[in-house]
């Protein structure tokens, strides 16, 4: 039968197909089915922290660091509670990287802050000496990109539905509401307003100069979205 | 026209051969900037601060994989593919100018695609997915590019003399097919310009979340493994090795259990990415037992390959060809044991995110991937270019110097892995973790240099490979007549 | 022993020596954890295995020679044995297809198995473990054990001499900083949870002058303060703080804070609500156990002493 294949090409190549779409089948599709819901407590991300996304991506942070906590002893002491699927409901790429040059970043928002943020990403050897992460000091001056983040906002809630401008549960029992602007001129104002808050906490005079002239350097829109990891 | 020997068009394959030891330069120029950036930060800034944007670590790490397995692979999967397609199907890309158009224009795209991955990823543009970083104008000329192919390779097909398919015509098919399929389903992603009418034109979102992103990444991923360094390359080694040794392939029913045992063990190992991950736990499972299964597949060829040199040791010592593609199926049933031994649950709780991985990675590429398509573009170079290889010499320092580059990547990266998987998982006396990330890091710094050093090394052979190949190309060395090549290389001292 | 043989143990030899040199001694260390024993095992049967298979072929190129009968087809002048699969390899591939089925089904069935529930076998028994060490801990080892708690969860911030890095978090070396003290007057303070909040100078009445705080005796107490209560301003410190912060500075409970020393109490409370002041910004804790926060606070109380 298999020499038949290998004289009748059309046939051999529809065979290799089916058994590896077979495969695939059986490896997609069931978890497909079973859809991944949002964990109490879990909300989109906002304009501001969206674009930090965005800058994390784009500087391939995930190349360094994993976003996933795996369910053993020495990783939830070190790094908190264990992930849970729903927590990853609006991730959109899903950032668990593969390896680890430096530490699981999924909740650091619990235990680091702007501050150290910004030192840190300014000099990291500075702030941990022997760190070998790079210096991201461009991140200082480069405006981050809100209409883009604006458009992936508009784009999930209009393609996925995404819950913006809807309560969403929190573990307490309440509810909060994150916002979508109504248009890219007001989402750059709502993302400002963000950006003033946790500029407030930063040092560099650059960055605070930049933000009272109404722009956003990188690493403030990055700053939120890592503050934001919890 | 049957009765005299075929005129072969290698026309194509010449372009893509150049496209292969360019591209390979380059990327494993970027991989050695990366080991010694990790082992050395100050790298980072060599070039100043202010291009580190351009020249850090993170910036340039998915330049590298992306230059390796889509530049240098991929152009070597082609070269031979618009080489060996010919031969073992016995018609002339010269018999049918549409055929040789399309060729052409496929080569074309593809370096228009190249240089737009390279200048994106430079630019930060990525969607972040490992080996399927390019955004989604990139996406419709990286389908457009693999359907020409495609349109190549059951072209050629169709009009084939030789009624059966050569194996490794079977490994072309299921590369092409499987490339295709898990390529359309990893990259469905929706342009968020067009959604919302601003931002920027490149950027496009998922369509999947979450874990199920994970998933289907992950399902891309392994397999793009599978089928970008795993099955084209056994189709080199396939036609290679026979036919510079002028041995008969060993057993037609091992090549066809490992070839279809292959194609039905490997979809459903993905999983062993995504241990201990938040995907179902049977899926898990599923991934960690097939990939112990596909040990044997996997082997099958690598030893229909050294069974097919039984008794010709002597070529094996004086053939540096024969050496390379040797030590390539070796290494290929090393990285193939080592993945499985890494898949099991046990074993992966440890060595997922260490460098114990990059290891496996190194092993299979430099050792298995690289060195197949080094010995594939020296048997085809006096034979594309009427030349004996420039020198023969030369190819064995290549040799030795990238095979202990290679040894001292992967035993490096070991033990580096190893370690820091231990010490990650530490408890003291006091049962509170035993050491800080940061004493994680700086005692895998000697472990780095030595990884740098073994990939300069490999970098150092890359080189030479250039060289050499240039000067064969560029008409430096005797001319030969094809007809005389039967098997053996000619190569210059 | 021919020489291939003998460089295949060697290699095996210097690949398993020098994985032990580096990890054999880590601490934690590979006898307590099944984890690292597998891997180790795994890691050794890969260069055992795959040494010796090879070292078999190569034998097998050194003194075999082909045979078999050719297939009639023949590609580029490639050819084809019509040899039979080499039983191991088929035996061994057949019955690892029947051990993944049996595996899948019968022997680990999905629902016999949750990664969760070993995850809260293995916290269980990781708690069973230390919970007697816990319970009657003196104090030196207490402080011995807060130092390696700091220093995996705090040196990233306070440095590892717990000296703040050049002033990027609080010195703990010493109670208070000047700037800090400075800092909270002016400004009051509303971090730790205490029934009323730190007033600033407006809420800081001088009993011995009968008038707000001034920026003479601001500077002058600020300097009293992180001094460790010693020098000029006594007078200052005994007309405005003493009434919250007693007479020697070290707290009054619910009121607030002692800002003469650390003491266990105050750290536990910084770890539960964080703290915002001059230097900057430090986030809550809560993934320290009972036991990790005395510790702590133990360690951080040993150094300024
Ligand atoms: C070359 C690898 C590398 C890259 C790339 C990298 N990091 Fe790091 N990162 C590290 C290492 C190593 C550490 C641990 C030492 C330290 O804290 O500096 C670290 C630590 C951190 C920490 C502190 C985590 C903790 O628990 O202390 C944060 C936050 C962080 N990195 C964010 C980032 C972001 C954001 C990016 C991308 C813009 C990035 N890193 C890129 C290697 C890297
Ligand atoms: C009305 C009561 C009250 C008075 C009066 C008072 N304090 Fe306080 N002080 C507090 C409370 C409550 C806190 C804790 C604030 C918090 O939760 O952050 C505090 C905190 C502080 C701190 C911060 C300690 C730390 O850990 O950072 C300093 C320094 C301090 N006081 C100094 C003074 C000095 C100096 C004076 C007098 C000039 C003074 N306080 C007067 C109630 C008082
Ligand atoms: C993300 C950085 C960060 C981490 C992690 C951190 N701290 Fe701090 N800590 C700070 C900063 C910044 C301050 C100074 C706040 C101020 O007063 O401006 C501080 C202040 C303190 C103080 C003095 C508070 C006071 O009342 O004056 C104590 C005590 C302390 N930290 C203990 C710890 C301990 C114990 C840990 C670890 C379990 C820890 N810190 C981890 C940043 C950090
Ligand atoms: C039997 C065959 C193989 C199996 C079962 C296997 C298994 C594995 C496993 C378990 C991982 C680690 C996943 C993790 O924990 O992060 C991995 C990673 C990897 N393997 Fe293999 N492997 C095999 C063969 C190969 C070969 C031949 C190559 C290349 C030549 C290769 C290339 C890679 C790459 C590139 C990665 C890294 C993926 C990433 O970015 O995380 N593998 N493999
Ligand atoms: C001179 C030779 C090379 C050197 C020095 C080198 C170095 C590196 C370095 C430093 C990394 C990053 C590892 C990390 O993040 O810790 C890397 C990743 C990688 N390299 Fe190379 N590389 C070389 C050649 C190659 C070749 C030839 C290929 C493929 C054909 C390749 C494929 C990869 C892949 C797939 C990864 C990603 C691994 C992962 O994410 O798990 N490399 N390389
Ligand atoms: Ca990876
Ligand atoms: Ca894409
Ligand atoms: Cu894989």
């Amino acid at each position: 039968m298999f020499h038949w294949l290998e004289k009748h090409p059309f046939f051999f190549a529809v065979g290799v197909f089916v058994t590896i779409a077979f495969a695939g089948l059986v490896e997609v599709l069931p978890n497909f089915a079973e859809q991944s819901r949002p964990a109490i407590g879990t909300k989109p991300y906002s304009t501001l922290e969206l674009a930090g996304r965005h800058v994390y991506i784009k500087n391939d942070c995930n190349a360094c660091h994993s976003q996933l906590i795996r369910p053993f002893k020495a990783e939830t002491d070190r790094y908190g509670h264990y992930s849970i699927s729903g927590e990853y409901a609006y991730d959109r790429p899903f950032l668990w990287g593969s390896k680890r040059t430096g530490p699981d970043l999924h909740r650091i928002g619990n235990v680091r802050t702007t501050d150290w943020h910004e030192n840190h990403m300014w000099d990291p050897a500075g702030v941990v000496p022997g760190s070998v992460m790079p210096a991201y000091k461009w991140l200082f001056k480069n405006s981050a990109d809100i209409d883009t983040a604006y458009a992936e906002m508009v784009t999930v809630n209009k393609v996925f539905n995404v819950p913006y401008n809807k309560p969403i549960p929190m573990k307490d029992g309440s509810t909060q509401i994150v916002k979508m602007a109504a248009d890219v001129t007001a989402a750059n104002a709502e993302a400002l307003a963000d950006a003033k808050v946790i500029a407030a906490s930063m040092k560099n005079q650059d960055v605070k100069d930049a933000v009272a002239a109404g722009k956003i350097p990188e690493i403030v829109a990055l700053i939120a979205y890592l503050n934001s990891l919890k | 026209m049957e009765n005299r020997p075929l005129e072969y068009d290698y026309t194509v394959a010449k372009w893509f051969m150049v496209a292969t030891i360019l591209l390979g330069l380059v990327g494993m120029l970027i991989g050695v900037i990366l080991a010694w950036e990790l082992a050395f930060p100050a790298v980072n800034t060599a070039l100043g601060q202010g291009v580190a944007e351009f020249t850090n670590f993170s910036r340039l790490r998915p330049l590298h994989t992306d230059a390796v397995a889509y530049g240098f692979t991929v152009s070597g999967i082609m070269a031979t593919w618009y080489y060996v397609g010919q031969r073992v199907l016995k018609v002339s890309m010269a018999e049918s100018p549409f055929l040789m158009f399309i060729g052409k224009l496929q080569f074309i795209l593809y370096v228009i695609v190249v240089a737009a991955v390279v200048v994106s990823l430079l630019l930060g543009i990525t969607s972040s997915k490992e080996y399927a970083e390019f955004e989604w104008p990139i996406d419709i000329g990286v389908v457009v590019v693999w359907v020409l192919w495609g349109i190549s390779i059951f072209g050629l097909i169709g009009i084939r003399r030789e009624k059966a398919l050569y194996i490794s015509i079977w490994y072309y098919i299921a590369a092409f097919l499987a490339v295709a399929m898990l390529y359309l389903f990893n990259n469905m992603e929706v342009p968020t310009y067009f959604v919302a009418g601003v931002g920027s034109i490149w950027h496009s979102v998922s369509m999947y979340a979450g874990t199920n992103d994970a998933l289907v990444q992950w399902w891309f991923g392994h397999n793009a493994v599978a089928f970008v360094f795993t099955t084209p390359i056994v189709a080199m080694i396939y036609y290679f090795l026979p036919k510079e040794s002028g041995q008969a392939v060993y057993s037609y029913k091992l090549s066809l259990l490992s070839f279809w045992g292959l194609m039905f063990v490997y979809l459903w190992a993905g999983g062993h990415h995504l241990l201990f991950s938040t995907v179902p736990d049977w899926m898990q499972t599923m991934g960690s037992v097939f990939s112990v299964v596909l040990i044997l597949p996997s082997w099958g060829s690598a030893i229909n390959m050294l069974l097919t040199m039984k008794g010709e040791w002597q070529q094996v010592a004086s053939n540096p060809l024969i050496k390379f593609m040797v030590l390539a199926s070796t290494f290929y049933m090393f990285s193939t044991l080592e993945g499985p031994i890494q898949a099991i649950k046990s074993v992966n709780a440890l060595a997922h995110f260490t460098d114990w991985i990059i290891g496996h990675v190194h092993d299979g590429v430099l050792g298995w991937v690289a060195f197949m398509i080094f010995a594939a573009l020296f048997h085809m170079a006096p034979r594309v270019f009427k030349r004996e290889i420039y020198s023969k010499s030369l190819m064995n320092t290549q040799f030795w110097i990238q095979t202990l580059g290679v040894v001292l990547y992967f035993t490096s990266m070991w033990i580096a892995g190893i370690t820091q998987g231990m010490m990650w998982r530490a408890h003291d006396e006091f049962g509170n973790l035993a050491y800080s990330f940061i004493d994680t890091v700086t005692v895998l710094h000697p472990y780095y240099t030595i990884r740098a050093v073994g990939g300069s090394l490999y970098l150092l052979g890359v080189f030479l490979f250039a060289y050499n190949m240039f000067k064969t190309m560029s008409g430096a060395s005797k001319e030969v007549d094809e007809s005389e090549m039967q098997n053996a290389s000619p190569m210059g001292a | 022993m021919n020489k291939l043989m003998l460089w295949g143990v060697i290699f095996v030899a210097a690949m398993l020596g020098a994985t032990y040199m580096a990890v054999g001694g880590s601490k934690g260390g590979m006898g307590q954890d099944i984890i690292n024993q597998l891997a180790v095992a795994g890691a050794a049967a890969l260069v055992v295995i795959a040494v010796f298979v090879v070292v078999k072929y190569v034998r097998q190129m050194q003194n075999d020679t082909a045979s078999g009968e050719l297939a009639e087809e023949n590609w580029d002048g490639i050819g084809e044995y019509k040899n039979e699969l080499p039983t191991g390899w088929a035996v061994i591939f057949l019955g690892l297809i029947v051990w993944a089925m049996w595996y899948f089904i019968a022997g680990y069935p999905v629902n016999a198995y949750s990664q969760i529930g070993e995850y809260n076998k293995e916290v269980k028994s990781h708690d069973a473990k230390f919970a007697a060490q816990y319970a009657n801990m003196d104090h030196d080892t207490l402080v011995a054990m807060g130092e390696s708690v700091f220093i995996v969860q705090c040196a990233q911030c306070h440095g590892l001499a717990a000296d703040g890095i050049d002033g990027k978090a609080a010195d703990l070396n010493k109670r208070i900083q000047e700037i800090s003290v400075k800092h909270v007057v002016e400004n009051g303070s509303n971090n730790l949870g205490f029934a009323a909040p730190m007033p600033d100078r407006n809420g800081l009445f001088n009993m011995n002058t009968n008038a707000l705080i001034t920026d003479a005796e601001i500077a002058t107490v600020a300097s009293y303060v992180s001094n460790g209560m010693k020098g000029d301003g006594a007078d200052i410190f005994a007309g405005t703080c003493a009434a919250c912060h007693g007479a020697d500075g070290k707290g009054m409970p619910m009121v607030a804070p002692s800002i003469a020393e650390f003491n266990p109490e105050l750290v536990a409370t910084v770890l539960k609500h964080g703290k915002k002041g001059a230097i900057g910004q430090m986030p809550s804790f809560d993934i320290l156990n009972e036991q990790q926060i005395k510790a702590v606070g133990a360690y951080v109380t040993s150094l300024s002493k």
